[in-house]
């Protein structure tokens, strides 16, 4: 009989940096009108936010847990600090970036990805962002990437016009306590017919046990413009919860095109709650590109509404839960208007007891006359200790549509594993190679030293798990 | 306004997708059933025995606990068929629903013993008139055993149909079903399935909507055998303000190595009224196994439309035959008799 070896906890290394934690400031733990206030205070806020949150509170304490997915038994908001402020300001600079924080930007990778291969970097620790930079010549076409407490100063109007417009704290219960409690987060507004060669990323790093992180992502593509946008995430392990429950609003407006690129890697002890939404307006395009690979649960349903004429939207994600990870992943579609397009690409690999799921909502509305959705899923369990779902959920209200959904399970091929040993590769290795490949339609969308970090987690998650 | 929640399924979603369930209003139960005498049964098998008695009820799914107590308390039909051996004659249980006999509340219990071979029909007519049918067809496949069983909902478009399906499929039986859900204004299905090793499940279901009828279809087969095998094919077209949910759940349990399972369900949309929601679900929990599924739904092909109708045949002729050529899977199964009162009910319906 064949013998599987399993790790019980792998190391992932240079995401396990923590650092002592060192505040400025720390809210209390828990969630009332008077920790909101403070967070307020703290921010120096305008009335109208400060009115927002504790209406947002209100929201929240109304609002039940949902009553689907995976269980939230374990979150405790009485034991967790929803807002950390880290010693020193957001500096242009990282050498004003105060030293442990900017080691351990440094340890994973930033200022170098920087160097070689973004057109401006974000960097969120705890609640503030920390670092912010761009280059000179996007300053001078107008482009604005700022953390979204200077926008809310600086570009107050067009913050509120759009601020929690696209992604209503009516939607569920943690968007509602995001926006009482939301710190940090990217703004970035990019003028008509300006096109961004080079990606933006913001880098967003939970240090502080017990805490949550709540940052907000406001992007507005104006009309003709292009934009790249990537979005990393990760935190130190620690035995107690943390929680994540970040809002991105995209506005992609007409003939627009934005890509927001995600890998994500928390640690396996974090609750990631985090809700995304774009609307797309006439023949804007919108594409998500997707790696989940951390926290201990994830609940996160990227959604693209195609408000305009020809809108289009590719949503390409993957998903890999290991032991004692319950990721439920997705994508929701609506089609609102004629000619729109969607294709769903989503591939899910789950090992050592860990749980996919794959979750979506396409709808297509009366008024999307001739639009086209495909979606197509994938999952791998390697082994049988592991769960995988598929809850696809399509809703059709015009006569004039062509919808496909497919999707398969299952394990890898005895045959092609065969094939491969008899080109000489050893089963560790075919195996390898086949989930690299299960993986590749994900990996070939992204930039390719975000790739590279890919496949290293990928290949972080395989170790062990496969023989 | 009375609302009546049925059909939960499996694993709940999102609440926001109304799907987790079907919600219905002003639905009337009736408290009072009375006797039943419309229905006849033919049967020229010795092998097999055919008694009205009524069976304990004990289903892991079904429509709703509302009128499975229905049936366990005021059923007003109980058969039992006890099939032994290999029978060439097909069994049929016919209803027909009409002013003397306006409310069916139906319990059949099917046994299909080791090794039998059978192939049973269950027809259900009426007359035109507001009935009421809430029904429930139990089967359990021994070891070995082969049976087809075809289920007809062709009652009329004003009254309710409510119907559970249950199986226990034992060690390399064979439970195919042919399912046609033509009728009713609310038309709301359970399927279950338990699949033992080396056992087979398939089914073929067809539906069609209009006027303002809901659909709701809620099928779920958990494999539990090594080799198992499940197939659920549901073709359906809806028209006018039809509203379609389709709801399939293949459920890997662990330890059904080998396992294979295939959902697949094609709507075709005859209208810009309609409501067309599914949810095909794969819940697995092993790994060795191999389950696909497949939702599509759209217009009618307009190449298929064209090339029909430069053969002479108008628009409408040139659609039914798409659909029939679409239903055709479970309509060549049926004998001559029922496949044309399945033509005609198409041919009456897309007029």
């Amino acid at each position: 009989m064949r013998q599987k070896t399993y790790l019980d906890e792998i190391n992932t290394n240079m995401y396990d940096i923590k650092n002592k934690d060192n505040y400025e400031y720390k809210a209390k733990k828990g969630l009332n009108k008077e920790i909101i206030e403070e967070i307020s205070r703290q921010k120096n806020e305008v009335q109208w936010m400060r009115e927002f949150r504790l209406k947002a509170l209100d929201m929240y304490n109304k609002l039940d847990l949902p009553t689907w997915g995976p269980s939230l038994e374990e979150l405790d908001m009485n034991e967790i600090a929803t807002y950390v402020k880290p010693k020193g300001n957001m500096s242009n600079s990282w050498e004003d970036v105060p030293e442990d924080i900017k080691n351990t930007f440094d340890a994973l990778g930033i200022p170098e990805a920087e160097k070689r291969s973004l057109a401006g970097v974000g960097a969120q620790y705890d609640s503030e962002v920390v670092y912010h930079s761009m280059k000179e010549d996007l300053i001078k076409q107008g482009v604005i990437y700022t953390d979204m407490e200077t926008a809310l100063r600086d570009y107050e109007d067009i913050v509120k016009e759009h601020f929690m417009k696209c992604v209503p704290i009516s939607d569920h219960k943690f968007v509602a306590l995001h926006g009482a409690v939301w710190s940090g987060g990217s703004f970035v507004y990019v003028p008509k017919g300006v096109d961004v060669k080079i990606p933006l990323q913001s880098y967003f790093r939970l240090n502080s046990p017990e805490s949550g992180q709540f940052e907000h992502t406001l992007i507005i593509v104006d009309e003709g413009a292009r934009l790249h946008f990537i979005e990393g995430c990760s935190a130190p392990k620690y035995n107690k919860i943390n929680l994540h429950a970040g809002c991105v609003e995209l506005f992609v407006k007409k003939n627009a095109y934005l890509r927001y690129s995600t890998i994500e890697n928390w640690s396996k002890n974090m609750l990631n709650l985090n809700t995304k939404k774009a609307i797309v307006e006439e023949n804007g395009q919108i594409d998500w590109v997707t790696g989940s690979f951390g926290s201990k649960i994830s609940m996160l349903y990227p959604m693209s509404i195609l408000n305009g004429k020809g809108a289009k939207t590719e949503f390409t994600g993957i998903s890999f839960a290991g032991k004692g990870q319950n990721l439920d992943t997705g994508f929701k579609v609506v089609h609102n208007a004629p000619n729109t397009s969607s294709v769903v690409n989503s591939k899910s690999i789950s090992k050592n007891g860990g749980i996919a799921t794959y979750r979506s909502l396409v709808r297509i509305m009366p008024k999307a006359k001739n639009s086209k959705c495909s979606v197509s899923c994938e999952s791998l369990m390697l082994d049988s200790y592991s769960k995988s779902d598929t809850i696809p959920f399509n809703d059709i209200r015009t006569e004039e549509v062509e919808f496909s959904h497919e999707a398969k399970i299952g394990k890898i091929s005895d045959k092609t594993i065969f094939y491969l040993m008899s080109r000489g590769l050893s089963e560790e290795e075919a195996k390898s190679m086949i989930v690299r490949g299960f993986a590749y339609p994900i990996s070939k969308e992204l930039p390719v030293e975000y790739a590279v970090e890919m496949n290293n987690l990928i290949n972080l998650e395989l170790e062990g798990s496969i023989g | 306004m009375s609302i009546i929640k049925l059909n939960e399924i499996p694993l709940r979603t999102s609440r926001n997708f109304n799907i987790n369930n079907i919600k219905l209003e002003n639905i009337e139960i009736p408290s009072k059933i009375e006797k039943f005498n419309n229905f006849k049964i033919i049967n020229n098998n010795t092998n097999v025995k055919i008694n009205e008695i009524k069976k304990d009820i004990n289903i892991k799914y079904g429509v709703g606990d509302i009128l499975i107590n229905q049936i366990k308390d005021n059923s007003n039909i109980n058969i039992e068929i006890d099939i032994e051996g290999k029978n060439k004659e097909t069994i049929i249980l016919e209803f027909e629903l009409d002013d003397n006999n306006r409310n069916l509340v139906d319990n059949i219990n099917i046994i299909a013993k080791e090794n039998s071979v059978s192939n049973v029909i269950i027809k259900y007519v009426s007359k035109d008139n507001k009935f009421y049918h809430n029904g429930i067809c139990n089967v359990t496949a021994q070891k070995s055993s082969k049976i087809s069983i075809t289920i007809l909902n062709l009652i009329n478009d004003l009254s309710d149909n409510f119907y559970t399906i249950s199986n226990i499929i034992n060690d390399e039986a064979s439970v195919n079903y042919k399912i046609v859900d033509f009728g009713g204004k609310n038309s709301i299905s359970n399927y279950y399935s338990n699949i033992s090793e080396n056992a087979v499940n398939n089914i073929d279901t067809i539906y069609l909507g209009d006027k303002e009828k809901i659909i709701d279809i809620n099928y779920i087969a958990e494999l539990y055998g090594k080799f198992s095998k499940i197939n659920m094919n549901v073709e359906g077209a809806l028209n006018d303000y039809a509203k379609k949910n389709f709801k399939g759940t293949i459920d890997f349990k662990r330890g059904c190595s080998k396992a294979v399972g295939s959902e697949n369900e094609y709507c075709i949309l005859l209208s810009d009224n309609v409501r067309a929601k599914s949810l095909p679900m794969l819940l697995c929990g092993e790994e060795d196994v191999e389950g696909e599924h497949s939702a599509a739904a759209g217009k009618v092909d307009a190449k298929q439309l064209f090339y029909i109708m430069s053969r002479g045949f108008s628009y409408n002729e040139a659609l039914k035959l798409i659909i029939r050529a679409r239903f055709n899977k479970v309509i060549k199964k049926l004998d001559e008799d029922l496949k044309n009162i399945i033509i005609e009910e198409i041919d009456r319906r897309l007029k």
